[in-house]
């Protein structure tokens, strides 16, 4: 009887800060906590892709159809000039294993898994893009040193990981600036 | 009993509501807008085998008999031996291979999309549930020799260099070059779904197979895999790994139990 009655009055009496628009300060907050949260755990990925749609695909069937199959791999230019990168993560082997981006403009990547859980990562920079089965992570990334970079898988993916790191080679805009729509680009021995 | 009254109504929420409607509407037009500018023309699609590992697929390619598999298999022991070992280099042995990737190249012979003159016309004779037992019976074929047998086999010469070379690509890989270790997707370390097992392979065919998907007259590998690997071997690295595997376990110093 007591601590129902003690309960009452602390209901019945919020703070003063609650009564005149706390409300909006404290959602603004609660937001704002959220969506840090979900930075923080990474829970990012799928909450955006189901927001977006568009970013789902089958992992077992990247092969067959959609925009990872083999042909498609690698750096594309698009029809307003910018330009977007495709590659698959798996076990154990990024796909093209060598990629070719321009240096000083904003690149578009999309990444896929194909199995597990991997963290393309950029070495020298703080950039890393999770590629997870079954969602296209993309990331638009600037570039502005030319030269060569390894970009090592820094998620533990199974006996293979140490050895999985593709290349990345930056070089000037000139050299990419014959890129046909229907061609793509990569610097993987094939 | 009283209640208090809600602390999320009134002005302050309805403006709360609004930055949340606002902020989602916003998320929805990112995805739009990324959407709409990626329309660009894709190159002519090349698949590389119309086998997907896909529940169905697993389902179909591991529920095969393999008595069946046995009665079929009297037309395949002519060239792969009657207990799953050939007595010709370039022909692979099957006995113990892993049901999947037996059933993922029947499927790729029939499709077409691995090229053999002997192999093409032989599997476009057979159902999906004849690779099945097929696939069933040769992975129960056992790998080690009879215990009972005495005769003494004349254990390969291996060359120090050629092995250590093939060892340290095993084992280890070459981070510089991003090739992973073999043993971590051919066994024993792990495996992944369509590799076949190389311990007991001979060396003749998989010097064959590497160079064939290096040259490109083999490319039915599930997103470019084999080939992104094998093209940044050495002719002496496809060499040393050939021998390494075809020596089989016992000659491996150990390596493979």
């Amino acid at each position: 009887m007591n601590a129902s009655s003690s309960l009452q009055s602390t209901n019945a009496s919020p703070p003063g800060m609650l009564r005149k628009g706390g409300g909006f300060i404290l959602s603004v907050v609660l937001l704002g906590l959220t969506l840090l949260a979900l930075r923080y755990y990474e829970v990012d990925l799928p909450i955006y892709s189901l927001l977006e749609g568009h970013n789902r695909v089958d992992p077992a069937e990247l092969h067959l159809s959609g925009e990872f199959v083999e042909s498609n791999l690698g750096t594309a230019v698009n029809a307003d000039g910018s330009y977007t990168v495709r590659m698959i993560a798996q076990q154990y082997l990024f796909v093209p294993q060598c990629i070719v981006v321009p240096a000083g403009v904003p690149v578009q990547f999309r990444v896929t898994s194909a199995d597990a859980s991997h963290l393309l990562s950029f070495s020298g920079t703080p950039y890393s893009i999770q590629a997870a089965p079954g969602y296209v992570s993309t990331a638009e990334l600037t570039f502005d040193r030319e030269g060569q970079f390894p970009m090592p898988c820094r998620r533990f993916c199974g006996p293979g990981h140490y050895a999985m790191r593709a290349q990345l080679k930056v070089v000037n805009r000139d050299q990419l600036a014959n890129l046909r729509p229907y061609e793509r680009i990569t610097c993987a021995l094939r | 009993m009283r209640y208090a009254k809600p602390v999320l109504l009134g002005r302050g929420a309805l403006s709360a509501y609004l930055v949340l409607v606002l902020s989602l509407v916003l998320l929805f037009c990112k995805g739009i807008s990324q959407s709409a500018t990626r329309a660009e023309v894709q190159p002519t699609i090349q698949i590389p085998s119309n086998v997907a590992w896909t529940e169905e697929t697993i389902r179909l390619a591991s529920g095969g008999d393999a008595f069946r598999g046995l009665l079929w298999s009297r037309r395949c022991s002519h060239c792969h031996g009657s207990e799953g070992f050939s007595e010709e280099g370039g022909i692979p042995d099957l006995a113990g291979l892993d049901r999947l990737s037996l059933w993922k190249q029947l499927q790729d012979f029939r499709a077409g999309k691995r090229r053999s003159a002997a192999m093409q016309p032989i599997a476009s004779g057979l159902s999906d549930q004849n690779i099945a037992d097929l696939a069933a019976y040769f992975s129960m074929l056992p790998t080690s020799p009879d215990p009972q047998d005495n005769r003494a086999f004349p254990q390969p010469i291996l060359d120090r260099l050629h092995t250590s070379i093939a060892v340290r690509l095993v084992v280890f890989g070459d981070a510089a070059r991003g090739i992973p270790p073999c043993q971590a997707c051919h066994g024993p370390v792990g495996f992944i779904k369509g590799a076949p097992s190389l311990m007991t392979q001979n060396g003749t065919y998989l010097r064959n197979q590497m160079q064939q998907f290096s040259d490109g007259s083999r490319a039915n590998d599930i997103n470019v895999v084999m080939r992104s690997i094998v093209n940044q071997l050495t002719d002496v690295e496809k060499t040393s790994l050939a021998e390494f595997y075809g020596a089989g376990p016992q000659s491996a110093g150990g390596l493979h139990p």
